[in-house]
């Protein structure tokens, strides 16, 4: 705690002793802001006199709707004719289709009994027994929802995405992994990609493939490689310095390095890689409905597109379960190994494989041989009438007029018209160059002056591509939601931190909850808020939430014990305690959930343009839905634009300087 | 290399019996480090050479001959530069400049192909942190360097059973390194090297992470594979006591370079420097320093009393043996002949340390083995 108080002490005292300039020095953020106050104080009033205040002025937009409108007219019309898209894009596009319908089809050969059978057996291999009897209650779960051909069909377009995603990802991370150079420039590029929405991948994949099974699936695999890339690299180059010392001090070639230390001691981060590449794919696969993905995904689509909010849990459930069993394998495969093989003798190793397959193999021709490949009509739980008379229940007594705290649709509009309205008139109002300031000022302060330029020149790019005001209204949005993340995150986060049983509470609830993919979060939030930009807001603070809670508790409970025992034996008080110890010396902690928060917030508030958000996400929407790519083109890339920029803002100093050694 | 240090190498390398023969070895880490040895900047001490050059110099102009079957130890506090020295033996680390053979042998000319060579059969290494493979079973971890080889599995796998039996974890074959205790996985370490059936084994500060009990244990382990296959070593270590122990010849390296190059007794009876002297302050003198040093001529009389001890027995068994004897001195016999006495003032000289040993010259251990300090 000695050290907590005195910093600031110490530079006011050296600064006044050696001038105000050895001050500015020792206090690098106002340094940094006065520096950017004096440009202002020239530039401004140029700009001003020129341009104008307001919204981005016209002058300095390039219309791309010509160009761009003529580059997809030219693609559409080409497509099926030009050499380029017949002897590449087309067999892509072809391995793309034939390989989802073999695994589909192998899929309906195996039957619903074979599935799930084979889905328990792999579980039981690589988790153990309860994994494999949760995957097979999913399974199970998924047949009885009556939604058993679209989990098939969404678990083949992921195998498909997953496998190429795996290989991509593999190489790319070996390259970068092995060499610097490659290292140095990919770095940057995943990093990035992984903090870009979902949707801005969409537009792209569309204009080449066009709407259908190969764009879902490329869109996918661009979607879900980067982690697995990211983690192969990292895990390469986190190899314990000592052991491959010790490999290369016995004679070891570059290749023996690799197959035998290098890989094998990265096995946690492959595996850590594997596990989130599944889950962004499922993620992808689910929103890819959007582009003509088919399965679950489109069933809860077009079920949100007519509210009807019964079968879109029907079909949400299926993905939850699925996300949950698929989460859980690859995480306890992660923490088995190097574990000793536990069970009977009989059953480990290859023996335990033979059995499985032949468990399966089994079960898949008895099934045959009965008939029941096809999980049967009769035996299914139609839960979609059930949950719209609940809705109509909720719609009719829990909207408006519930006493003292109001009904939630009433929230919902207090929220949009008390907090959302003003804020987006608020960022519209103000002069779109002090907009491009005030980021300047934010990233600098908190980062360094690379991230600084780069969220400068990502807003400037937002007015030049001429969507000020749909970015202005999904920022509102976006900052409104984070606000919210925040001091409910924050709030909890505090609370777990210091009782253990909260936090034991909490973290099965968490583990669900940052397991689905951000399009379940639409379900319930229609169900209990209606369509609207609120409603957007409330998925994506959901959605946020568990992120922000884990990094801030994970934070506040590492802050070094050595400190707090310190303060305890100065006798503070539990609150001294939390804002002179943890919270400072939490800091970086809670910049990088604040900068998650955003991240996050951003990517759903996005996809709420599918239940009425409309700015950017709407325009994406609704440049598919119109076959107007230009403008779902220009949104998307303005998608990009904000993600950069908000990512760029609010990434701590510490992070670079970490990402660069 | 200068023509002068040329000559120089050529003029100090005679012995045949160097394993590894070092001559005015540099390793020099910073921008353009190839050009400060024998630069100008060579002798300046380090902070001013990397306020001059940005450079540091880990190894500076260090010489020296590792003997065959001895234990050679080099010391140093961190930041020596002495786990970067062993490193440059086999070019783990790129040595900037100087020589260095082995056998005779030019290592520093060494194509990839034979460096490896070298790495797989000649020099095997010993590591502070053990550098186990953590997804290997004991068994695979000892055979590593022979699977290395491209030895077939049952080759390699009774071989290893054989070091693992060896080195006294019989029965743990199968566990993994993470299992272990911090012990048992250095003596895995050990067991890779010695699998390898490596001329020279190279030791990095390997216990300075155990235990002092398990130190000490290992210590004897290392004394007794040296007495059983008498296999020269170069031992790494900050630990002076260490050093004594196990050390046929001490160098005593400090900010790069060697400051003193010695046996034990050398090194504490007759420090080079004051650092020296400062460093070995505190060691029991008469635990190291043998009776050749501390006798005088016998005087008329003086051949027939008195317990008899052996010229290298240490002045502390004298000490011993006098006092048992109620004689007032021990006769120092070297086979049947006597060589001289010591007598309660010249042993009480040794443990007040108010004698200057200096110029005595000590003889070497003469079976060039390891020196047990105590007794």
């Amino acid at each position: 705690m000695a050290t907590a108080q005195a910093t600031p002490v110490r530079p006011a005292q050296a600064g006044a002793r050696r001038g105000p300039l050895a001050a500015l020095r020792e206090r690098p953020a106002a340094a940094k802001l006065l520096l950017l106050a004096l440009a202002a104080v020239i530039l401004v009033p140029l700009v001003h006199s020129r341009w104008g205040g307001g919204i981005w002025p016209d002058a300095l937009t390039a219309d791309l709707s010509g160009p761009l409108g003529s580059v997809t007219d030219w693609i559409v019309s080409n497509r099926d004719n030009h050499p380029l898209f017949l002897y590449f894009f087309g067999h892509i596009s072809n391995a793309v289709v034939l390989s989802v319908r073999a695994v589909y089809l192998v899929l309906l050969a195996l039957g619903w009994a074979g599935v799930t059978v084979l889905a328990a057996a792999v579980a039981w291999r690589v988790a153990g027994i309860r994994l494999a009897l949760t995957a097979a209650v999913s399974f199970l779960a998924c047949g009885l929802l009556g939604m058993w051909v679209p989990t098939m069909q969404t678990l083949a377009l992921m195998v498909v995405a997953v496998l190429a995603s795996v290989v991509l990802g593999l190489l790319l991370g070996l390259a970068a992994g092995l060499s610097d150079r490659t290292f140095r420039v990919l770095r940057p590029v995943l990093d990035t990609m992984q903090v870009l929405p979902a949707f801005a991948y969409l537009l792209p994949v569309v204009l080449i493939f066009g709407i259908g099974v190969p764009g879902a699936v490329l869109a996918t695999v661009v979607y879900a490689a980067p982690p697995m890339a990211r983690l192969t690299a990292l895990g390469l180059r986190g190899a314990d310095g000592g052991v491959m010392e010790a490999v290369a001090s016995l004679g070891a070639t570059g290749r023996q390095r690799l197959l035998t230390a290098r890989l094998p001691l990265a096995r946690k981060e492959l595996l850590l890689g594997l596990n989130q590449t599944i889950m962004m794919a499922l993620s992808m696969a689910v929103i890819a409905s959007v582009i003509g993905a088919g399965g679950l995904g489109d069933r809860v689509y077009q079920a949100l597109s007519s509210v009807d909010v019964g079968a879109a849990l029907a079909a949400g459930i299926p993905i939850v379960l699925l996300a949950v069993v698929l989460d859980r394998t690859t995480e306890a495969a992660g923490r088995r190994i190097g574990a000793e093989p536990t069970g009977p003798a009989v059953l480990r190793g290859w023996r335990g494989w033979t059995l499985a397959a032949v468990a399966t193999a089994a079960v898949a021709l008895v099934g045959r041989l009965t008939d029941g490949r096809v999980w049967p009509e009769d035996v299914t739980v139609a839960i979609a009438g059930p949950v719209n008379t609940a809705k109509d229940w909720m719609v009719d007594h829990l909207y408006t007029g519930v006493p003292v705290v109001g009904g939630t649709a009433d929230l919902a509009s207090h929220f949009t018209s008390g907090v959302l309205n003003p804020l987006r008139s608020g960022l519209t109002g103000l002069p779109w160059w002090s907009v491009l300031l005030i980021v300047a000022a934010l990233a600098w302060t908190i980062g360094t002056w690379r991230t600084a330029a780069t969220a400068v020149l990502a807003m400037a790019a937002i007015g030049v591509l001429g969507v000020w005001e749909p970015s202005m209204d999904t920022l509102s949005q976006v900052l409104a939601a984070v606000a919210v993340t925040l001091v409910l995150g924050f709030g909890i986060a505090i609370g777990a931190a210091r009782s253990e049983r909260l936090e034991r509470l909490l973290r099965p609830v968490l583990d669900v909850f940052q397991t689905m993919p951000q399009f379940v979060y639409l379900i319930p939030v229609v169900a209990l808020f209606g369509v609207g930009r609120a409603p957007a807001a409330a998925a994506a603070v959901v959605y946020a939430l568990p992120a922000v809670v884990r990094i801030t508790t994970q934070g506040l409970r590492g802050v070094d014990p050595a400190a707090m025992e310190c303060a305890r034996s100065l006798g503070a008080t539990t609150g001294q305690q939390l804002r002179q110890v943890q919270l400072p010396l939490a800091r970086p902690s809670l910049l990088l959930a604040v900068n998650q928060a955003v991240v996050l917030v951003l990517a759903v508030v996005i996809i709420g343009g599918l239940v009425g958000s409309g700015a950017l996400g709407y325009e994406v929407v609704l440049g598919l839905a119109q076959g107007d790519l230009a403008t779902g083109l220009v949104a998307g890339a303005a998608i990009v634009c904000l993600g950069l920029m908000l990512d760029r803002v609010t990434q701590p100093t510490a992070r670079r300087q970490r990402q660069e050694s | 290399m200068t023509a002068t240090q040329a000559t120089e190498a050529a003029v100090e390398a005679a012995d045949e019996n160097a394993v590894f023969s070092v001559r005015n070895l540099w390793k020099v880490f910073g921008p353009k480090a190839d050009r400060i040895p024998g630069s100008e900047h060579a002798s300046l001490p380090p902070a001013e050479l990397r306020e001059a050059t940005g450079c540091t110099a880990a190894v500076r102009d260090v010489s020296f001959d590792v003997r065959k079957g001895e234990v050679f130890v080099v010391m140093g506090l961190s930041g020596s530069g002495k786990s970067t020295l062993v490193r440059c033996l086999t070019r783990l680390i790129e040595p900037t400049s100087g020589t260095l053979a082995i056998d005779g042998e030019d290592v520093l000319a060494m194509d990839r192909s034979r460096l490896r060579e070298l790495r797989r059969h000649r020099a095997a290494m010993v590591f502070q942190h053990f550098g186990l493979l953590p997804h290997r079973t004991v068994l695979d971890n000892v055979a590593y360097g022979l699977e290395i080889q491209g030895l077939s599995k049952a080759e390699r796998r009774a071989k290893a059973a054989e070091l693992v039996e060896k080195v006294g974890l019989a029965g743990l074959e199968d566990r993994r390194p993470s299992q272990l205790s911090g012990g048992q996985q250095q003596r895995v370490g050990l067991a890779r090297a010695l699998a390898v059936d490596p001329s020279v084994l190279l030791f990095d500060e390997p216990f300075s992470a155990l235990d002092p009990l398990i130190r000490r244990e290992m210590q004897d382990e290392v004394v007794r594979l040296h007495r059983e296959e008498g296999r020269t070593m170069v031992f790494i270590t900050h630990d002076l006591s260490e050093a004594l122990r196990l050390g046929t010849r001490i160098a005593l390296m400090r900010d790069g370079g060697i400051v003193q190059l010695g046996t034990p007794e050398e090194i504490v009876g007759s420090p080079a420097d004051d650092y020296v002297r400062e460093f070995v302050r505190d060691v029991p003198r008469e635990q190291v320093l043998t009776v050749a040093t501390a006798m005088r001529p016998a005087l008329a009389g003086e051949s027939e009393r008195g317990p008899a001890v052996r010229p290298d027995a240490t002045v502390y068994e004298a000490i011993e043996a006098v006092s048992r004897s109620g004689d007032p001195a021990a006769r120092v016999m070297d086979g049947g002949r006597l060589v001289g006495v010591v007598d309660q003032a010249c042993l009480l000289d040794v443990v007040a340390g108010t004698t200057d040993p200096g110029t005595a010259t000590a003889p070497d251990a003469p079976d060039g083995g390891p020196r047990e300090v105590t007794v």
